[in-house]
């Protein structure tokens, strides 16, 4: 068995809600609360989910950019959480993380090639040999060497998160963490880069970890996939397995929201619709997370919180009623005599 | 045949600035039959809010606009104040992304709707507010009747789109322009609002405009679509005529960039090069030309017209329309 490169246990990621003239602590937003998973080498992890499930928070915790409440992250059997301050220099050096919006993280009054050098001169590179590794990484990334004496705003939103990528492959790293790295681009801009990333990936054997909330972008990248709802993993699985056969009933109705760029396919699709809005991480529903949305949720769910449990080899769900194979959540929720919210596809 | 609901002719929009003139809109025609759903894609900055904005007299002084719009028998293009805020919120409604820009914070929701129904019609204040009730209930507001006391504020997201949506249902528009309706939304809120729009559409019978950049939403709802380039339709048909009959080097390109959710292996995608254009440096001849991978000499020349597809209402801006629809054919997607 190979080493997985990243495991990661049981994190959780708390932050407190002040308030008032004192700035009492009123409250605990629990936006990663309880996380397990692992990264294999070359392998592509993608994580999705709604807005404010967590991805950030569990993407920047992994790094310590933001110092997790407890739990622990491990890289190469090495413990990342338990690393002092000069060690973990060293490990940023092997796990790089690029954002969302590559203009808020690059430094306008920098010129692009600085930008990218940076982490090699605090890594004590010299400036003729950082040079050259920056033109060629430009040349990788798709840009021209020239391209480094301009300065951030002179870039298109596409070209920005070249640039944001050249900067995370110089100190060559083994692992990258993207934060929605294509979510602000427009879609032919956003495919030049999903390309990219899939290049950069084979050459330099990265691991990644795909954080969107597009999840057709996910399962084109991903190998397997995970789901948050609520500052927790409710599903993970290989690709296929999760798209095809979910076991989860969110992952179910999450799926079914999607819509799809074929007419054809959405005429004959029957949509299960989740009722009601996300409830807050500070203040999550009992027992089951998920179970003021969930069309199949009973007694139990309200008072039990379900385990991350295999339902079959390699694909896991926290669900006390799983999806089986060839079962479906419609029909789950037709033999529970419940009055299903489904919505035929369009009239024609 | 029934005459069309909106016919737009030639619609160019222009704004002057200090670093020189800048065509976001170069020519537009179109028509929006009665109740039907006319999709408007294209990238960002590609002239899809311009349009409807000129249309309903929406832009600033800065914009110099020209052609027709015709709508029910009126000329918009130039119509008074007068005369446009008697057909906007009434006969033509609009709903945009960010809810906000349509609702106003200090008021209720409810009193937000009564006054667009007073506005327009001769209506007593209690009859009104049944009405608002009523509208919140369609778009699937729980609990309407103590939520249409409630403020902007005290509704989430999802819930605000659904009222700004029950405020342009109001006065059982015919024509409903919908700006990126969705876009702001999660996933599954996104299915949801998607529903509210179906349904109101579908009881009022309206006709509606809908501009998206996302042809998964496209393909759901829409029954005719636009494909906007640099300020320009580049590809006009049925939504099978567009997404299975494709006859624009444009449409292809995005097509061939968005993955599928379905897809089991995924093919490398094929993402169109280069960046999209600069409006105050068009390239000269077809404006696709530099990104195309159809492109020959001709294209070099004048811009291509709007041409026939095989006759019917199909419609590309392209010389190589044969071409494209081979490569079209020979595509797995
Ligand atoms: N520094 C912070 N202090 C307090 N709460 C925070 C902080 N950062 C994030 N949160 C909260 O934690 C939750 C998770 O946020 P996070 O940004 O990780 O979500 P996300 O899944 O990345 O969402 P999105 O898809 O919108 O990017 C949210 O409720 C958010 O408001
Ligand atoms: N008020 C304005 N003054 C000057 N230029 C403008 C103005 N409004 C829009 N533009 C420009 O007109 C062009 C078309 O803009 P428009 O908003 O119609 O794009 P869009 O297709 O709706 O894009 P998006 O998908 O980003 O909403 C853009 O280049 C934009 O910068
Ligand atoms: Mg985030
Ligand atoms: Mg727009």
């Amino acid at each position: 068995m190979t080493q997985p490169i990243l495991e990661v246990n049981d994190l959780k990621t708390h932050f407190p809600i002040r308030q008032g003239l004192f700035r009492r602590q009123t409250g605990t937003v629990l936006a990663v609360d309880g996380v397990t998973l692992y990264v294999d080498p070359h392998e592509t992890l993608g994580v999705v989910g709604e807005s404010g499930c967590g991805k950030t928070t569990l993407g920047r915790s992994i790094l310590r950019l933001i110092e997790p409440t407890a739990g622990t992250v491990t890289y190469r059997g090495e413990s990342v959480t338990g690393a002092d301050k000069d060690r973990m220099r060293q490990l940023r050096k092997e796990m790089q993380i690029v954002f969302q919006d590559p203009y808020a993280s690059l430094n306008p009054r920098m010129p692009v090639r600085d930008i990218i050098a940076e982490p090699l001169r605090i890594h004590g590179m010299d400036r003729k040999e950082a040079n050259d590794r920056v033109g060629a990484l430009l040349g990788k990334v798709g840009m021209m060497a020239d391209h480094g004496n301009r300065y951030p705003h002179e870039f298109s939103g596409g070209q920005r998160q070249r640039i944001g990528i050249a900067r995370a492959l110089v100190l060559d790293p083994s692992l990258i963490i993207l934060d929605e790295p294509v979510s602000a681009l427009d879609v032919s801009i956003q495919a030049q880069v999903i390309n990219l990333l899939e290049e950069i990936q084979d050459e330099f054997g990265l691991s990644f970890v795909f954080i969107a909330h597009d999840l057709s972008v996910v399962r084109h990248i991903s190998d397997r996939v995970a789901v948050m709802y609520l500052g927790q993993v409710v599903e993970l699985a290989d690709r296929n397995q999760l798209y095809e056969t979910p076991a989860h009933p969110y992952t179910s109705s999450l799926l079914s929201a999607v819509p799809v760029a074929d007419p054809n396919a959405e005429r004959e699709r029957k949509r299960i619709l989740l009722e009601g809005d996300l409830p807050s991480p500070a203040n999550p529903p009992s027992g089951c997370r998920f179970h003021t949305r969930c069309p199949i949720a009973q007694d139990v769910c309200r008072v039990d919180p379900p385990e991350l449990r295999e339902v079959s080899a390699g694909h896991w769900a926290a669900c006390h009623f799983p999806t089986g194979p060839g079962d479906s959540l419609i029909n789950q929720v037709q033999r529970l005599g419940r009055d299903l919210r489904l919505v035929e596809a369009r009239e024609h | 045949m029934t005459a069309p609901l909106l016919s737009v002719k030639d619609l160019s929009v222009t704004f002057r600035s200090d670093d020189g003139d800048l065509t976001a809109v170069r020519g537009m025609s179109f028509d929006v039959m009665p109740g039907e759903v006319l999709a408007v894609v294209g990238e960002s900055g590609s002239g899809k809010s311009v349009t409807s904005l000129a249309i309903m007299g929406l832009l600033p002084r800065s914009a110099r606009v020209s052609g027709s719009a015709m709508f029910d028998g009126r000329e918009l293009i130039g119509a008074d104040l007068k005369q446009l805020r008697k057909i906007r919120g009434k006969d033509i409604a609009m709903i945009f992304q960010d809810p906000m820009t349509a609702l106003n914070p200090v008021f209720t929701i409810g009193s937000q709707i009564v006054e667009a129904i007073t506005l327009h019609n001769d209506m007593s204040d209690k009859a009104a507010w049944e009405r608002a009730t009523e509208l919140l209930n369609l778009v699937g507001i729980p609990d309407p009747k103590r939520r249409v006391k409630l403020y902007p504020h005290e509704y989430s997201g999802g819930m605000r789109q659904r009222a700004m949506i029950a405020m342009a249902m109001a006065n059982e528009p015919k024509l409903l322009i919908a700006d990126e309706p969705t876009t702001a939304l999660d996933v599954t809120i996104q299915a949801q609002v998607l529903q509210v729009i179906r349904k109101a559409q579908a009881v009022t019978g309206a006709a509606m405009v809908l501009i998206t950049h996302d042809l998964g939403v496209v393909a759901g709802l829409a029954d005719r679509v636009n494909v906007m380039y640099a300020g320009a339709v580049f590809e006009s048909g049925d939504i099978d005529d567009i997404f299975y009959r494709t006859a624009n080097p444009y449409t292809l390109g995005l097509l061939g960039s968005i993955p599928i959710l379905t897809a089991r292996v995924s093919d490398k995608l094929t993402p169109i090069p280069g960046a999209p254009p600069n409006l105050r440096r068009l390239p000269e001849g077809c404006p696709f030309r530099p990104r195309c991978v159809f492109a020959t000499e001709v294209c070099h020349g004048s811009e291509p017209d709007l041409m026939a597809v095989n006759g019917g209402r199909h419609r590309s801006r392209c010389y190589h329309i044969d071409k494209v629809a081979e490569a079209r054919a020979g595509s797995t997607v």
